[in-house]
């Protein structure tokens, strides 16, 4: 009886393993197709799928996500992808995502791969349809290397027509084989060497000179850095304005005098005409003034008289004592 | 209408082998069961058999892994080598190998045991002593073939599985966790539940087959021998034939 049950135990734990390892595949495998486990719907219209299948992965941003539920052909350009994903994906995922149709590596199945466009927005809900990026189709790369191939195709066509005409040309040769050419280059060089360290010097020497300038070194520096100059020359600059004003409108003044002399002197009218043209006043006058001399002359003689008579002395001493008081006071108030 | 006599014979076993299997069913369905021998007969047929299938199926999944290598090298998807193991082992290589190596134990035990039982007149004797000799030898140990195999071959794919594990570990490094992945990521419920259901159908195959042998038996020890030896080679040409016919089904109903 002890042996039987024995016997029982082993062969309960040989089904009951069996059926352990039968469950544990099933339900990895249904693990993997997302069949446990919460998931909410996500969609995207492509317009080709290029051989997705249910069952093909889901990946955000490389993350596996969830799987492809089934695909809907909603009319001849649009076909709708219907993607289980992982509830957990829900938080991350936002309605600005990117879905496109990839393929694991270069030869695997086809999956649909959720990127973050980056851009702001809310959190994806059950049934959101994601906006697309067009699939990188192999036909269009290959067409497109196709393209890229005629056209290498044909720059090497004309590489080897220049090839060629270079072969051909005897001055390309010449220059080629000319072996006093590297010498005399060499020479230019150089020349261009010293010239360069020349003009190295040069520009050293305008760069102090400028920086001198710029620290207010120099006339032209002060001219340049000195803030009260600027405002000298201007106020020298509004007085020469006022003066050229002033010397204007003396301009025009003159001009005017010049003109009413003139049209006198046309006319023959005017006191100033009447003198310049009348030659006996002008003796006239020439007599007069040789009278008033001689009277003025008379004048002083007489006046020195005064001077020195008793009557009127005292007063012309006062005079000078004053004078000479008031020349003595005057560098005493400066 | 005369056929030769090796058609004929030919024809006649199948339609014995076919009535067989419906007195196995007719018996099945009738009380009283043989619960105590059907659980022996598990223990025999079942555990018994687990150390010869689960060293077999780890040979296989470590020499399968090792050939499959350098043609995959050679292609540079040597990392879909787990991947390419575990498909061929659950669906197709684990059950066949299996049910193959279960026939020649099980299927030529069953054919010695009862066609030495038929030879010593033991069976006859039970059926004078009111015992139902198809019932207590025959339905058990069919069914429980039936209900062994499946198990068997489930316990000897995990084995064979890792068998395979070690194999990609001889040149190159693959962490049990990715292997593991990998090999039910590249799994799918149409690769299982089919290889599945298919083991019941050898197993019974490989008791019926057995059973029907060992019964039918005759002319002494001699014959003990050869129903041994045929209950083997039919039952092994059967899984074949099942295989082929479980491979159309399952094409049909689309799961492939």
């Amino acid at each position: 009886m002890n042996k039987k049950i024995s016997t029982n135990i082993k062969l309960g734990i040989f089904v009951l393993s069996g059926m352990v390892f039968l469950i544990l595949m099933l339900y990895m495998i249904g693990k993997n197709q997302n069949l446990f486990g919460s998931t909410f719907e996500l969609k995207a219209r492509f317009r080709n799928v290029q051989g997705l299948r249910p069952g093909n992965n889901i990946r955000y941003s490389g993350i596996q996500a969830g799987t492809v539920k089934k695909l809907n052909i909603l009319n001849d350009t649009t076909i709708e992808v219907v993607m289980l994903v992982d509830l957990k994906m829900k938080d991350y995922i936002r309605k600005s995502a990117v879905a496109s149709i990839g393929t694991d590596g270069l030869m695997g199945n086809k999956l649909v791969n959720i990127n973050p466009s980056g851009e702001p927005g809310s959190l994806v809900e059950d049934g959101d349809v994601l906006s697309i990026r067009k699939p990188v189709n192999t036909d269009d790369l290959l067409e497109t290397l196709a393209n890229t191939n005629h056209d290498v195709a044909i720059i090497a066509a004309q590489l080897k027509i220049t090839v060629q005409r270079i072969n051909n040309s005897t001055a390309a040769w010449k220059i080629l084989n000319d072996e006093s050419l590297p010498q005399n280059i060499h020479s230019s060089v150089a020349q261009i060497r010293t010239a360069t360290a020349k003009a190295v010097d040069m520009v050293n020497n305008l760069n102090t000179l400028v920086t001198g300038v710029k620290e207010g070194k120099g006339s032209l520096g002060a001219i340049l850095r000195d803030t009260s100059f600027a405002h000298n020359l201007n106020e020298a600059i509004l007085k020469i304005k006022n003066v050229s004003e002033d010397a204007d409108s003396l301009t025009s003044e003159l001009n005017k005098v010049v003109q009413q002399f003139r049209d006198e002197s046309m006319n023959g009218s005017g006191t100033i005409t009447a003198l310049l043209k009348d030659s006996v006043m002008a003796k006239n006058v020439t007599k007069s003034l040789d009278n008033i001399q001689k009277g003025t002359e008379g004048f002083n003689e007489i006046m020195n008289a005064v001077k020195k008579n008793f009557l009127f002395r005292s007063y012309f001493r006062k005079r000078e004592k004053q004078k000479r008081n008031e020349s003595v006071q005057l560098p005493a108030i400066q | 209408m005369v056929l030769p006599a090796k058609t004929a014979r030919f024809f006649q076993e199948t339609g014995d082998v076919a009535k067989f299997t419906g007195r196995f069913f007719s018996q099945w369905f009738r009380p009283r069961y043989e619960v105590t021998e059907f659980f022996r007969q598990c223990f025999v047929i079942g555990y018994k058999s687990l150390p010869l299938i689960g060293l077999t199926g780890f040979i296989m999944g470590l020499v399968l892994t090792m050939q499959l290598r350098p043609s995959l090298v050679e292609y540079g998807v040597e990392s879909q080598l787990p991947a390419m193991v575990g498909i061929a082992i659950v669906r197709e290589i684990g059950p066949v190998i299996m049910a193959l190596i279960f026939a020649g134990k099980i299927g030529s035990s069953i054919g010695a045991e009862l066609g030495s039982m038929k030879v010593t007149e033991q069976i006859d004797a039970m059926e004078v002593s009111g015992t139902n000799p198809f019932k207590y030898l025959v339905v058990t140990r069919v069914f429980a073939a039936t209900m062994m195999l499946p198990v068997l071959v489930l316990l000897g794919d995990a084995i064979s599985l890792y068998g395979s594990y070690l194999g990609v570990n001889i040149r190159g490094i693959t962490s049990f966790r990715l292997y593991w992945a990998q090999i039910f990521d590249n799994l799918a419920f149409s690769d299982v539940i089919p290889a599945f259901i298919k083991t019941f159908f050898f197993g019974f195959a490989v008791g019926i087959i057995g059973s029907y042998k060992g019964f039918h038996s005759s002319k002494g020890t001699e014959g003990v021998g050869r129903s041994a030896n045929s209950a083997v080679v039919v039952s092994s040409i059967l899984i074949f034939i099942i295989d082929l016919i479980a491979v159309q089904i399952t094409d049909l109903l689309g799961f492939n």
